[in-house]
């Protein structure tokens, strides 16, 4: 009989969101994150669109499940329906286009009521390759951050530049508040479960485990 | 003299013992006279023959090269192989598949012999050729006596076959406790990898051997995948080992979230993953809740990734259904005790069995907000576009009447889709963005149709699980109601969507009369799928169709009294087995299957309208029944006519045909749909041409005096019946003629028979349900039961008579014979139908066809033409009203369109 292997191996599954404005890329986001290519022939989401991959952070296996939403106004009713549960978030906009900047203090109170208060999130400043044609400064973008509590970056989904640190580093901010215990996976509607890393940890002797066992021992 | 004396005395003793005393010289007719003896255990005529001999007691003979050690090992011959073995056999000897006599020994469970063999110094660690050891034998077959024994002289107790299996993988395999557990406590490891990696408790669950499981994992097993990377789990759920999954859990709590993820996986048999999350379920309350909820929260991600457009459509599809019909399954089967399981589940939502369902309230709440988007872009749409449905017409209405022709068809998908621009271009610039986003609103719809309907059906089987069966969910329904508009628009563009998705509106009448026009407007085909597809879904085991027949579900029935037997056993048989499948056997004969099963309705069918019975009368045609009206004269009619509805039920449901045509009315009875005025033709032609009269006329000014009431004549003595309570002092005027005219066709059509149509209902619902049966109308029903007719259409035109005008050699004459050449058999069948009334070409062709009166050949009148005019029939004289078209293909378009909508339903010809 062909068996095949049925269950995939991390530690946590993680929901993401990923928001802004249309046209901010955040789709091409998305699309360089998990297949390491810039999306030449994008049209607008309709709805919302999925994609999932599995990172290491600081040696545990994390599992994504993002859900890339539809900038459109029209669809906003429907993605927001996907917002319940949401662990992490990446807030899009585009540094050449002060529009999509303004739009991003609706996008947070949508994402801290609707998700959830503790929701971890990063601010994206995406198309940075078109620095020639930007329209909100570094600075400035960093200042809001700062004053909402975000980590930021400036991203380029064309180069890739930034692309997987955004998603690590709003992973990782969550992780550490899983031990340091202000979140807790077992709660409803964290966005977070466990994964099945009992699989993992027994097949290979415990990787993360052992050396900090060493470490302790001498 | 000497020699002659010892001759003679070994004659004697040879006599007397029945057999030789000597042993012959050559070793193999040797060994083969001693083989007997020693299976037996003759110890001492072996002795004595071996005695005088030079035979070679490890002489190797037979297809598999053993000695005689190995034939007394192997049967037990303990006595033998003692003497075999001090007459210097080697107790190592190895046949050609590598096996000593100890493998035997061990293999049989011989405790003795093998003692012995030990005692001789037989190597216990000797391979065989696929490096199965003594220890291995005695593991395979849980001899765990004997391994206790034999452990002690065994060097290493993981001593690894061919395939690196030990004595604790098969032990473990087979399931042998005791064995496992001296295996174990002779120092066996625990975690051993074959050469696949897999371990003893890999083994133990792939035969979902629970207890060794258990034995395992207590003594502190790991729990390690295979080189393929499959686990312990995945085995156990493959097999569908309920047990042997808890038991794994038990020790490994996080398992449990890998068993609900599996649901996913479609490589997974559907029964065995119901099977396995079933057994959890049952275990506690507890349990029960947290797999419910677990897959509820698998179901709303897949549901939700089934939403996102690039993800495979096929894909999710399957999965959110599997997914969710495992939920539901789980969910009614309830925990431990199953009797108080459904009542708290359908209890409202204050028993925290419902929360279960919450997690799937994300994504009924996304379908709600998916449909209202659609919904409003549908509405935008509307209102910046002129009407699109006009637009279409205006195209095709070139040349041809375009507004009754797609009043009948919907348009079909893609049609949207192919609008030029049109409007577009006459529009001030500003609009053209409006005009883009129309189009892309109809995009949205194609792209999301589909995935929305398999949610939709999801959301129903989760609405529905919760329900007593039979009942549609309050909660369902006002979700149809409120998306009424989108639903209908998905189904218009993709009819599809209703046979793939739709299935709640075949259980929800209510719901499924908003649909039907839609329905109705499918090919016969499609619906006949879709009906044998959901007559047979609710059915055990779909897939085992041609089960073997236990004797006692035979129908057994008597050939000269076949009417009556076959009403006595229908009538006490299981209903549920019939409906799986029939078995007839005649008294006193030996045939039985498909062609007895055939002969048995042919029979039946002529009888049910036998006139000895008195249960049908011959309608007027003469070729066609309806229920007769005095058959009370049978005074077991009822019966008789709950076995008929029985027989067609049965008939249908096994697609079976009968050779019995009834009357227009009788169909629509059988369907519910209401009789009108036309249809008492069938019995009362006459009749039937003055209501139609009445209708025609103006009848204000005729003094008629006309009541609502008639004068029937009940046993000799007329009695006045009113037609509604007071009906005897009301009087029928214009206004209220068409009231009258249908109230009187009911008293004739249907109360006079009521009591017959509900038995013959009653029996025919048993195997037919009346939502399926609703799919249909009456002329399709007619070919559902009696089958298509052959048509002979040179014989048609050979018997076809023309009249007001028209003659055999007109151009409109010949193409509509060119027309009747060139449709389909099953369009012929329709024409037939729609101007005979009856699918049936009689007996001898079309020369003998009836109408109302007698002998009416098949009749074509000239009708003058006017634009829009489709061709229309009377039944009761079988003739065809045909316009007289300018073209062949107006002819054909106009013909057709009459043929497919004027089936259903005779308001709209």
């Amino acid at each position: 009989m062909a068996q095949t292997a049925m269950s995939e191996t991390y530690d946590f599954l993680f929901k993401f969101l990923v928001i802004g404005n249309a046209g901010t890329g955040k789709s091409c986001l998305l699309h360089q994150f998990i297949e390491k290519k810039f999306k030449d022939d994008s049209n607008h989401t309709i709805g919302v669109e999925f994609g999932s991959k599995i990172i290491n952070v600081g040696g545990k296996y994390v599992k994504l499940q993002i859900w890339d939403t539809a900038g459109q106004e029209r669809f906003r009713s429907v993605t927001r329906s996907y917002y319940r549960g949401a662990a992490g978030a990446l807030l899009v906009y585009d540094i050449t286009s002060r529009e999509t900047y303004n739009a991003l203090t609706n996008w947070l109170t949508d994402a801290r009521m609707l998700a959830s208060q503790n929701i971890v999130l990063i601010l994206c400043g995406n198309k940075k390759d078109l620095d020639a044609d930007r329209e909100v400064t570094f600075l400035e973008a960093s200042r809001f951050a700062q004053e909402n509590e975000l980590m930021f970056l400036e991203t380029s989904a064309l180069t890739g530049e930034n692309v997987e640190e955004a998603f690590m580093q709003c992973a990782r901010k969550i992780l550490n508040k899983i031990e340091s215990g202000e979140l807790d996976p077992e709660r409803m509607g964290s966005g977070i479960q466990y994964g099945d890393a009992a699989l993992r940890q027994l097949r290979s002797p415990r990787r993360t485990q052992a050396p900090s066992a060493q470490e302790c021992g001498c | 003299m000497e020699r002659a004396m010892e001759q003679l005395n070994r004659l004697t003793r040879s006599l007397r013992r029945a057999r030789t005393v000597e042993l012959p010289e050559d070793n193999e007719t040797a060994v083969y006279t001693l083989m007997p003896m020693v299976m037996a255990d003759q110890h001492r005529s072996v002795s004595e023959l071996l005695s005088n001999s030079k035979f070679d007691v490890n002489y190797a003979f037979g297809r598999v090269k053993r000695s005689l050690l190995h034939i007394a090992a192997n049967c037990g011959s303990v006595e033998c192989l003692v003497l075999l073995l001090k007459k210097g056999a080697n107790p190592n000897y190895q046949d050609i598949s590598g096996c000593t006599p100890l493998h035997l020994a061990a293999r049989n469970g011989q405790k003795k012999c093998m003692s012995k063999l030990l005692e001789y110094s037989a190597d216990v660690n000797i391979c065989n050729n696929e490096g199965l050891t003594a220890i291995h034998w005695l593991a395979v077959n849980g001899r765990t006596e004997l391994l206790h024994d034999l452990v002690q002289h065994v060097t290493d107790v993981d001593v690894e076959d061919a395939m690196g299996q030990t004595a604790l993988h098969v032990a473990c395999q087979n399931g042998h406790k005791t064995t496992v557990q001296c295996l174990l406590d002779s120092g066996a490891d625990i975690n051993r990898p074959n050469v696949s990696g897999a371990t003893p408790l890999y083994f133990a669950c792939s035969h979902g051997q629970r207890d060794t499981a258990q034995i395992l994992l207590l003594r502190g097993a790991k729990y390690l995948p295979d080189k393929n990377g499959v686990t312990p789990l995945d085995l156990c759920v493959q097999g569908g080992y309920g047990q042997t999954c808890e038991v794994l859990i038990q020790y490994h709590p996080r398992l449990f979230q890998t068993i609900v993820q599996m649901t996913q996986n479609e490589d997974l048999r559907e029964n065995m993953l119901r099977q396995v999350l079933q057994h959890l379920s049952q275990q506690s309350e507890s349990q029960y809740l947290k797999i419910l909820t677990g897959l509820a929260e698998v179901a709303t991600t897949n549901g939700h990734k089934l939403l996102s457009l690039s993800s495979n459509y096929d894909a999710q599809m399957k999965s959110l259904l599997r997914i969710v019909r495992i939920f539901c399954h789980v969910f009614r089967i309830g925990p431990s005790s199953p009797s108080n399981g459904i009542d708290m589940g359908y209890n409202g939502n204050k028993t925290p069995r419902s929360q279960v369902f919450k997690p799937l309230e994300l994504l009924w709440h996304s379908l709600d907000e998916w449909l209202v988007l659609i919904a409003t872009e549908l509405m935008k749409n509307k209102e910046d576009s002129t009407d699109i449905t006009s637009i279409l017409l205006k195209q095709k209405g070139q040349d041809q009447e375009a507004p009754s022709l797609s009043a009948f068809e919907p348009p079909g998908p893609g049609s949207y889709e192919s609008l030029p621009p049109g409007p577009g271009d006459s529009k001030p610039e500003v609009l053209a963005g409006e005009q883009e986003a129309s189009a892309d609103c109809q995009d949205v719809i194609s792209v999301t149709a589909n995935r929305l309907s398999a949610v939709i059906q999801a959301f129903y089987m989760c609405c529905s699980c919760q329900m007593p069966p039979g009942m549609t969910s309050p909660r369902f329904i006002e979700f149809v109601c409120k998306h009424d508009e989108v639903l209908k628009c998905f189904v218009n563009r993709n009819p599809k969507i209703i046979f793939d998705h739709f299935h709640f509106l075949l259980e929800c009448p209510e719901l499924m009369s908003r649909f039907m026009h839609i329905i109705k407007a499918q090919p016969f085909k499609d619906r006949c799928e879709w009906f044998y597809e959901h007559l047979h879904s609710g059915q055990p085991d779909s897939d085992m169709v041609h089960r073997p027949v236990s004797e006692n579900d035979i129908l057994l029935v008597h050939r000269d009294s076949i009417f009556r037997s076959s009403c006595e056993i229908v009538s006490k048989a299981n209903c549920a087995k019939l409906k799986q499948g029939i078995a007839v056997r005649f008294h006193g004969e030996e045939g039985m299957g498909q062609g007895v099963v055939r002969e048995w309705f042919d029979i039946l069918s002529n009888e049910i309208v036998n006139p000895d019975y008195a249960l049908f009368t011959q309608s007027a045609d003469g070729t066609t029944f309806q229920p007769n009206s005095n058959s009370y004269v049978n005074p077991d009619h009822l019966n008789y006519f709950r076995f008929a509805g029985q027989i067609l039920g049965l008939a249908l449901n096994h697609r079976q045909l009968v050779n019995i045509y009834f009357t227009r009315s009788f169909y629509k009875h059988i369907l519910g749909i209401p009789v009108n005025y036309q249809d008492v033709a069938s019995i009362d032609p006459e009749y039937a041409k003055n209501l139609q009269w009445i209708l025609d006329n103006d009848i204000s000014d005729l003094g008629l005096e006309l009541t609502f009431s008639v004068e029937t004549d009940v046993f000799g003595a007329m009695e006045e019946v009113p037609l509604k309570p007071g009906g005897g002092s009301i009087l029928v005027t214009q206004n209220n003629k068409a009231e009258y005219v249908q109230l009187v066709t009911e008293l004739r059509m249907t109360r006079a028979i009521q009591p017959q149509i509900n038995a013959f209902l009653q029996g025919f619902h048993m195997f037919i349900p009346p939502s399926l049966i609703q799919l249909f109308d009456e002329y399709e029903l007619e070919l559902l039961l009696s089958g298509m007719p052959e048509i002979d259409v040179n014989d048609w035109i050979k018997n076809t008579e023309y009249t007001s005008g028209y003659e055999r050699e007109d151009p409109v004459i010949q193409w509509f014979w060119e027309v009747v050449e060139d449709i389909t058999q099953e369009e012929r069948v329709l024409l037939l139908q729609f101007v005979t009334g009856s699918s049936r070409v009689p007996h001898g062709g079309f020369a003998n066809i009836m109408g109302g009166s007698g002998l009416q050949n098949f009749t074509i009148a000239a009708v003058p033409y006017t634009p829009n005019l489709l061709p229309t029939s009377s039944t009761c004289i079988n003739m065809l009203k045909l316009p007289e078209y300018p073209s062949k293909e107006i002819l054909k378009d106009r013909l057709l369109v009459a043929l497919h909508c004027g089936s259903y339903g005779y308001t709209m010809a």
